[in-house]
């Protein structure tokens, strides 16, 4: 491996900009690391280059742990969205800087020096000043300079921030070109996932410090496992269907044949279909692929190669199609993109009705598809509805939120969600007995959190409590911790057995679901010591796991009891029936 | 006329180069002018009787010297301070940034007259260095003091944007190559604050030059020893000897435009080497 990142971590004033990023990078590999600004990409670069330190976790190139090693004796170049050269000096000294440093013989250096600009095609610019040159060549002198000393490792910033769009493309074909000849491990930070396409060996997406998923381009864009990937790499439609045991299901649509996850019982998921992967026909009869429902055409938009066209789905799967404000102001529409051949073929207008056919749908792993709010009247439910971080939850998870009334029979979609009263755990077990498989328990006043505690009390609820803590912490930018409990009465005999099984629960988080999380054990009744855990400060969340639903109301009385006062997020899968 | 007109987004060259054109002249040009006349309406012998006098001679030397000494002194501290300044983040920052306009704002007598109580023989610093064997007050060093402090704002206020302006990235980026600390500030930061640093040195020799208040409480004005030539020309005055006045008045006219021509002959050339070579 030429670059190792273990759980490298940097914290800026007490928040976590990288969270736990682990990730391995072969040699000669080109990575991209791609996220929205603030994500912690750049962050992330620049604790690899040494510039900044990290506060946990390690850092190795070629083998050699460099995390405490200072950023000139890494042996990486690095190059920066600025350009940062030096202005005072020529092309030529710009580029033997790092040979001047090593004291090389001005022969060798103006060898060197010829054949990096040859690699970057400047040829006959050595004399030239920084600010004789235009933008892209800027660039190149850049990414000469940091080649010069021959580093293990090129580390790239943005480097086409400043550039417009044509010089972008040619120094990207460039810098291609260089890494390939060379053979050079190469990492690149950028947000514009067009770019990370055209140049990646493997993307990492990163948000909100952490590493949300890694892969190859095309698996990333077929196959993204989380709604942030799956939006912020190219367009995607989100719906919400049912997964039943014949396939997807969309609101009062038939069900149409999905990647099926045989031996689930039926439960809500969100589905992503990508507008290309949308046929549109006159009629049902006319679509080769399966039909979703029909539709009036509300925009239409010339853009070259491909026609984009806006849906407004009059039937059938309407209602499952996700706003994008969790309130669902604002009609959903369904993206479309048309080939020139399509067009040719059925041609369409603004005002028509079509028949909308999908020929693939992705359906993503992740548990809390939605949430629904409930209470005892509709108002109640309503205003619950509106609690600022469900609010903030749901827009990161750009799902929405639904308002019901309890008690009132209907089925249990997603999670649901209740406000803390002194009757929450009665209204908990009566979710829990109609099919809801997460309840989330809001006292009135509840921040975003900045660690997320996760504890299973049964062990059968172990996996599914794991994956919904990982997407709950791919949506916040907070910790995760494992809070292991053993009895008093443990004898000692025991507790290393305790710490095996918090070791297990992390081993698990990390390879199943990508998931780091600090662990921590503690001693005591269960409730009881969670309740302590959650009083130690205010910013934190529970997801408490458990597979039985009699007895909650003892098993829990120090945490639900009386009128809960932390958010606390109850997982729930029967023992029997495994997810 | 017409020709030498730039399209600008203030309109009225001809208000603008006339203001110009009238407080050069009036305020700058026909004083100095006056002072020439009057320097050169004396007989030729009696000129050089007046600027040659060994006690003319010896305050040229302390007036120069001090300044140039002190100048060379917040070259090297002000560059400190404004580094300071600049790069790090502390409690009391504002505070030390406001204290720095301060010798601008007091009335130099005030200073002279502060820095004389602290570097008195009794005085707060004074009377621990008295041991020692060093005389600050009543000595060319408390004339050093003294000007040091006066022109201490000047190199500060030079040099503050154009660290500013030295990007993190550029020390970053010659941290990768593989250049120390001394190397990237020796290469990197100082050829890019160089003409900030000249023109702040230039301005605190000149007012250090000119400076009189100050000193004179501090000097003790002993003839041939801590006499600066601003002193002369108001003894010369208050014996109401206007001319030996102008001529000395010309005398420190002549060298002062000579040493600031030369600073500012050699930082253009200097400049001009940044660019065609590189160093």
């Amino acid at each position: 491996m030429s670059i190792t990142l273990d759980q490298v971590t940097k914290r800026y004033q007490g928040a976590p900009v990288v969270n736990d990023v682990s990730i391995d990078i072969g040699d000669g590999e080109f990575f991209v690391l791609l996220g929205p600004s603030g994500s912690g990409k750049s962050t992330l670069l620049r604790a690899v280059a040494g510039l900044t330190a990290v506060d946990h976790g390690r850092i190795s190139l070629h083998g050699r742990d460099v995390t405490h090693v200072s950023a000139r004796k890494r042996g990486v170049g690095l190059v920066f969205q600025n350009y940062a050269l030096f202005k005072h000096m020529s092309v030529a000294d710009n580029i033997e800087f790092a040979l001047r440093v090593r004291r090389m013989s001005a022969a060798k250096r103006r060898e060197r020096r010829r054949e990096l600009l040859r690699l970057v095609a400047l040829e006959g610019m050595d004399e030239r000043l920084p600010t004789q040159l235009s933008g892209g060549q800027q660039q190149r002198v850049a990414v000469a300079r940091a080649l010069a000393h021959k580093p293990e490792v090129l580390l790239l910033d943005e480097p086409f921030g400043a550039l417009d769009a044509k010089i972008r493309e040619e120094l990207r074909r460039t810098i291609r070109q260089v890494q390939r000849e060379l053979g050079i491990t190469t990492v690149l930070v950028t947000h514009d996932q067009e770019e990370a396409f055209a140049l990646a060996d493997r993307i990492g997406v990163m948000n909100l410090g952490r590493l949300l998923e890694l892969g190859r381009p095309d698996e990333l864009y077929t196959r993204p496992t989380t709604r942030f990937v799956a939006t912020f790499l190219g367009a995607a439609n989100l719906l919400l269907a049912r997964q039943t045991r014949d396939g997807l299901r969309f609101g009062a649509a038939d069900s149409l044949p999905g990647e099926s996850t045989p031996g689930a019982r039926e439960h809500e998921v969100v589905a992503v279909i990508r507008p290309e992967e949308v046929e549109l026909a006159a009629s049902q009869a006319g679509l080769s692929s399966d039909y979703l429902g029909s539709g009036t055409v509300d925009e239409v938009a010339f853009t070259g190669a491909l026609e984009a066209i806006r849906i407004r789905l009059s039937d059938g799967a309407a209602e499952s199609l996700l706003a994008r404000t969790p309130n669902g102001e604002g009609a959903a529409l369904l993206e479309v993109t048309r080939t020139q051949h399509e067009q040719r073929a059925f041609s369409i207008v603004p005002g028509q009705s079509v028949a909308i056919g999908v020929r693939r749908i992705h359906v993503l792993p992740t548990p809390l598809s939605s949430f629904t709010a409930y209470a005892h009247t509709e108002a109640a439910a309503a205003e619950l509805s509106r609690h600022a971080l469900l609010q903030e939850l749901a827009t990161r998870m750009k799902t929405r939120v639904s308002v019901r009334v309890l008690e009132a029979h209907a089925t249990i979609s997603g999670a649901a969600v209740i406000a803390a009263n002194p009757d929450s755990v009665a209204q908990i077990e009566w979710l829990l007995r109609h099919g809801a498989e997460e309840v989330l328990i809001l006292p009135a006043v509840a921040s975003a959190p900045q660690r997320v505690l996760i504890h299973w009390a049964d062990e059968s609820a172990r996996s599914a409590t794991l994956a919904v803590a990982a997407s709950l912490l791919r949506h916040v930018a907070a910790e995760g911790i494992y809070v292991g409990i053993l009895p008093n009465s443990t004898p000692d005999g025991q507790r290393p057995q305790g710490m095996r099984a918090l070791l297990d629960a992390r081993s698990e988080a990390q390879a199943v679901h990508g998931l780091e999380m600090r662990t921590e054990l503690r001693f005591g009744d269960v409730a009881d010591a969670l309740a302590r855990r959650l009083a130690e400060s205010p910013d934190q969340i529970l997801i408490l796991g458990i597979s039985q639903i009699a007895g909650i109301a003892e098993r829990f009385h120090a945490l639900l009891g009386s009128q809960p006062r932390w958010p606390v997020l109850v997982v729930y899968r029967p023992a029997d029936n495994p997810p | 006329m017409t020709s030498w007109r730039q399209p600008s987004v203030l309109p009225g060259f001809g208000l603008t180069f006339g203001f110009t054109v009238f407080f050069l002249s009036g305020i700058v040009l026909l004083p100095l002018a006056s002072l020439i006349l009057m320097a050169t309406s004396m007989h030729w012998r009696e000129f050089l009787a007046v600027i040659l006098d060994p006690r003319a001679i010896g305050s040229y030397r302390l007036s120069f010297g001090a300044s140039l000494l002190a100048a060379t002194i917040n070259l090297i501290f002000g560059f400190i301070i404004a580094w300071t300044l600049v790069r790090y983040e502390f409690p009391g920052r504002k505070i030390i940034d406001a204290l720095i306009d301060m010798p601008f704002a007091l009335p130099t007598a005030v200073s002279g007259i502060a820095l004389t109580t602290v570097f008195a023989q009794n005085g707060w610093i004074g009377r621990y260095l008295e041991p020692l064997g060093i005389k600050v007050a009543y000595t060319w060093i408390g004339v050093t003091v003294a000007l040091t402090l006066i022109g201490m704002p000047f190199v500060v206020r030079s040099v503050q944007p154009a660290l500013a302006e030295v990007q993190r990235d550029l020390e970053d980026a010659a941290e990768t190559l593989g250049a120390g600390r001394f190397y990237v500030f020796r290469r990197i930061i100082l050829p890019t604050v160089l003409p900030a640093l000249l023109t702040g040195f230039t301005l605190a020799f000149a007012r250090a030059v000119g400076e009189y208040g100050s000193v004179i409480f501090i000097s003790g004005n002993l003839p041939m020893k801590t006499e600066i030539t601003p002193l002369l020309i108001v003894i010369h005055l208050e014996e109401f000897d206007y001319k030996g006045a102008a001529a000395l008045g010309f005398v420190m006219l002549v060298i002062s435009f000579v040493m600031l021509l030369t600073i500012n002959l050699l930082q253009a050339w200097g400049r001009k080497r940044l660019v065609a070579t590189g160093h």
